[in-house]
């Protein structure tokens, strides 16, 4: 079953460098008569992609080709310029956790808070809260402010709790690993039990052995372009071919 | 297809809705450290500043409110009330866009759940802390729980122009880093022109006129109105008040979405 599908999707993006950030410049440059309509780019060239249920994938190529804004245009963070995308079933982003926790308020009330950031009720991250804490190892921290937790701890608790429940389509930029030795097990089975179950997986990896060995489709990006879509050894191969070169 | 598409504008609110309450409960956590007293140290600033102009200005103007100085310490309460509200609300919705940028690069959000949340904290604080005040003042001086309900009218008016504005600056914030120092100075302009701690007769007709266009002057004539002046409320002010805010929440609205497609390359 077809679960995502992008139909040309291109995004053009404005560079932050020629932008002011700033009234009274902005006014100024206008008097003056040197106002310029700010400079946009091409960020994503008319993408096509069809992603089946249960399919891994693997997104491979340089820096800057693309391939975070391919994920964030996915999980409809941003909004293509052209195209269409289509999604079925719900997304889980894991990309940077614990960007939404606040420091000043308690564990729990971040499990609350980031929990329905994420698309859950209260309700139900009330009912998830002790599983959450018993996965992360943070039951005497309950009431503690984030603040005073480690960021080893914190990557932990955001980790806990993106991955409580088994979502559709998982999306990864650079596979986790958080914590301390002992947590990077435990994290990383999680991820091959979802790996291994129905989910669907976007990766992004710089690291092209592992997409080799464990998805089946890979995608090359260059420069906001597919350059190859098709088996993932097939992918890595005409990237490093082109690197070589 | 139509079916679906119900479902879905339902399950949209239910969303928003659950992030409201976990935004506005996490805005006063932090500002009031899970004390509830803290919402009652918003009531120092009002209840001080109108000692201060009591002090200074009672004397001179209180012919104009009958010769009465306790009539002149409410005008400026309520005039008070109804400034640190807007300025509260409006300047913490002028950073909430910017300051959740990182968030909205992770997780897709509806963006104008930030403004509004800084203001739904705000009305939160006032229902609790400022309110029961305003209310008590208003059934000793008109002896008529009639006027007690109908203070909810300024302030609906009043929480309108407060988005409507919210959602402007809060999008203009995203293009203008520097325009907290601006907007600070229209709120100033807005606080010296509402007749808030002078009486409205002593400006001359042609600057009266001009200040007519200030959004809050309807509101705060309409909050003393239906609190200080004991007769039956007003409709004319009412309405006067309720229709600015419209106006105001329809072009905040306009704005925020029209410049909305632009936020997410400058944040």
């Amino acid at each position: 079953m077809e679960v995502i599908r992008l139909d040309s999707v291109s995004l053009w993006r404005r560079t932050q460098e020629e932008f002011s950030y700033d009234l009274k410049k902005t006014i100024l440059s206008f008097l003056e008569g040197k106002y310029r309509q700010p400079a946009r780019k091409l960020v994503l060239d008319k993408i096509d992609l069809v992603v089946n249920s249960s399919e891994k994938i693997g997104i491979i190529g340089g820096n800057g080709a693309g391939k975070s804004t391919l994920l964030k245009v996915i999980s409809s963070i941003l909004q293509p310029t052209t195209g269409v995308v289509r999604v079925r079933g719900n997304i889980a982003p894991l990309i940077e956790l614990g960007a939404g926790f606040d420091s000043e308020i308690s564990v729990i009330d971040n499990i609350i808070l980031y929990g329905v950031l994420l698309g859950f009720s209260r309700q139900e991250m009330r009912e998830r809260a002790s599983s959450i804490l018993e996965f992360a190892e943070l039951q005497d921290y309950r009431l503690v402010p984030v603040k005073g937790l480690s960021s080893g701890m914190s990557a932990r608790l955001g980790f806990a709790i993106a991955t409580d429940v088994q979502p559709d389509i998982l999306i990864l930029d650079e596979v986790l690993s958080v914590g301390d030795e002992s947590f990077k097990k435990k994290s990383q089975q999680r991820i091959n039990k979802f790996w291994h179950g129905d989910a669907t997986v976007i990766v992004v990896s710089h690291d092209l052995n592992f997409v080799r060995e464990s998805c089946d489709q890979g995608i090359w990006l260059d420069k906001g372009k597919i350059k190859f879509s098709g088996k993932a050894n097939d992918a890595v191969d005409y990237y490093l071919q082109s690197i070589q070169r | 297809m139509v079916s679906n598409s119900v479902s879905l504008g339902k399950e949209q609110i239910s969303r928003y809705w659950e992030l409201l309450n976990v935004l506005v409960s996490r805005n006063l956590k932090t500002r009031y450290r899970g004390s509830l007293l803290g919402v009652y140290w918003s009531l120092l600033n009002p209840l001080i500043m109108t000692g201060l102009y009591t002090a200074i200005f009672g004397a001179t103007f209180a012919s104009y409110y009958g010769n009465s100085i306790i009539n002149y310490v409410l005008a400026a309460f309520t005039g008070l009330v109804v400034i640190n509200f807007f300025s509260a609300c409006t300047t913490q919705a002028l950073s909430s866009v910017v300051w959740n940028g990182t968030l909205l690069n992770k997780i897709q959000l509806p963006v104008s759940i930030f403004p509004v949340s800084m203001i739904a904290a705000n009305v939160f604080q006032f229902a609790v802390g400022v309110f029961p005040l305003l209310a008590i003042m208003t059934l000793i001086n008109s002896k008529s729980i009639i006027n007690v309900l109908a203070l909810i009218f300024p302030i609906t008016g009043l929480i309108l122009v407060c988005t409507g504005i919210g959602f402007i600056v809060s999008a203009l914030y995203v293009f203008f880093r520097d325009l907290n120092y601006f907007y600070e100075l229209v709120v100033f302009v807005l606080w010296i022109s509402s007749p808030v701690f002078y009486p409205a007769a002593i400006v001359s007709p042609q600057v009266k006129a001009l200040l007519g266009l200030n959004p809050l002057s309807p509101i705060i004539e309409s909050f003393r109105q239906i609190s200080l002046s004991g007769a039956f409320p007003d409709f004319i002010l009412i309405s006067d008040a309720i229709l600015r805010g419209i106006i105001f929440l329809v072009m905040g609205w306009i704005c925020f979405h029209w410049w909305r497609s632009q936020f997410m390359d400058l944040l």
